[in-house]
């Protein structure tokens, strides 16, 4: 079978699957599957014949993850979902990620309230992973607007990289087994302390195979203007890493704004790195005139993607895990918002079109190709 | 203690399918309490879906005996009688 093009689409009202030929010209949508609850994570996992995964997040009758085999013509809950311990005293809230482990059928899950999940066998039996779920300041997290949540896991080798709202960022160089927070240089706009050494909201991190070491990361910005104590924070949004996390500084200069919520990096080039700014109060585009970001040199400078897409009056959010990018030679980026329309950019972001304009509002954009 | 009173306990739609179909089960219960242990123990699926890890209720989940929300009788506590019908009902929602 030819290669094709597979998006997942995680929304208010389930998972839908959206599917084209390389050329991208166009696609058919199925769904949407499951119960009709939010789905706030989604996962193509590429390892072997292809699975999706998608939690299913029911306010009625709690947390399930579900599995498709035929790539996205059906899905079913796998036969557990995590939870915690009884003797815990925590209770599952919600799923807001599904990462791919090492081993063909591991798959890491993260959590609300902040907590690390593993399966080894496709998601049908989870153990908590204590070194993060247990760790000495995991008591101490406090939620934030979107609750407390583990919505990043970044794997790099034994390294594995956990973003927390609000927690911060934490880093495992074990495999998981231990964690410590590496926040040098990650502020906090939401404390007298402007950089903690833990509670920062981080919203999303990245990294790239060809730059060892590198990352990115897009924090809880907008503090420019604080008065407060600990004094004004400006261009704490939008960080970069050189050092595997240990140490951050802001590549935000340039951008209309520091706040915002994915940040992407281009597939073969780890200087290629996207964000989507938006205004602190509306969390929408300035100017109600929605626009991408791309720095081309690794953050030094920004420039404005906007062909295509609405000039005025456009007041959507795109959401943390609502924009991806495809791995073919010319990639396209994909992002949902919250209004309910998928846009794609092709030619790298030059030129955006859109792709489905009444879904239900989107909270998570994957996309992969098989 | 007398006997436990054999109650019906009525299967939403959406949760039937984690009790082979059933719409409804039979059980032997004095309490709620005592209903949510014995599908602790004999109807697991069907229970991870009506209580959180904690044992809780789950928190938009209305409780029935026969046409009354525990929540105005004595919650989990509240007494059973042979030939009541226990039902779990989502909360009303919107949007």
């Amino acid at each position: 079978m030819a290669d094709r093009i597979i998006l997942t689409i995680g929304t208010r009202k389930g998972v839908f699957v959206a599917e084209a030929a390389k050329t991208r010209r166009s696609f058919t949508l199925r769904g949407p599957m499951g119960p009709g609850v939010p789905v706030y994570s989604t996962l193509i996992d590429t390892r072997g014949t292809p699975r999706l995964y998608a939690s299913s997040c029911n306010p009625f009758f709690g947390m399930k993850v579900l599995r498709s085999t035929d790539m996205g013509k059906s899905f079913k809950e796998t036969k557990s979902a995590p939870a915690f311990p009884k003797e815990d005293g925590r209770a599952l809230a919600n799923i807001w990620s599904l990462e791919a482990g090492a081993g063909k059928k591991d798959l890491w899950c993260g959590v609300e309230p902040a907590s690390l999940f593993r399966s080894r066998d496709g998601g049908d039996s989870w153990e908590m992973v204590p070194g993060i779920s247990n760790h000495d300041h995991a008591r101490k997290w406090s939620p934030g607007a979107g609750g407390m949540c583990m919505h990043t896991i970044v794997r790099d080798g034994n390294r594995m990289h956990v973003g927390i709202s609000t927690g911060g960022h934490y880093l495992s160089e074990d495999g998981g087994e231990t964690f410590h927070a590496s926040n040098r240089g990650v502020g906090a706009g939401f404390a007298p302390d402007p950089y903690p050494e833990f509670g920062q909201c981080v919203h999303k991190i990245v990294r790239h195979d060809a730059a060892p070491g590198r990352m990115y990361m897009q924090n809880h910005g907008g503090w420019a203007d604080w008065t407060g104590p600990g004094g004004p924070r400006p261009d704490i949004g939008v960080l970069r890493s050189d050092d595997y996390g240990h140490t951050w500084r802001s590549i935000a200069k340039g951008l209309p704004s520091d706040f915002g919520f994915p940040i992407v990096v281009h597939p073969h080039n780890p200087d290629v790195v996207y964000v989507v700014p938006l205004e602190t109060a509306t969390r929408s585009c300035p100017g109600g005139a929605p626009a991408v970001w791309r720095s081309e040199n690794g953050g030094e400078s920004w420039n404005r993607l906007a062909k295509g897409l609405p000039r005025k009056q456009s007041y959507f959010t795109v959401l943390r895990d609502a924009m991806d990018i495809d791995r073919l030679k010319t990639p396209a980026l994909y992002f949902g918002t919250t209004t309910g329309q998928l846009w794609i950019g092709r030619e790298g972001g030059d030129k955006w079109d859109c792709l489905f304009g009444s879904l239900p509002p989107i909270h998570n954009v994957k996309v992969a190709v098989v | 203690m007398g006997p436990r009173p054999t109650i019906t306990l009525h299967v939403a739609g959406p949760l039937r399918a984690y009790c082979a179909g059933a719409a409804q089960l039979s059980l032997s219960a004095q309490t709620i309490r005592e209903v949510l242990v014995e599908l602790e123990g004999n109807q697991h699926a069907f229970y991870r879906n009506v209580c959180d890890e904690t044992g809780k209720v789950r928190q938009h989940l209305n409780v029935f005996v026969n046409s009354d929300n525990v929540r105005d009788l004595d919650g989990v506590d509240t007494a059973l009688r042979a030939g009541d019908v226990v039902t779990f009902l989502p909360a009303v929602s919107g949007g």
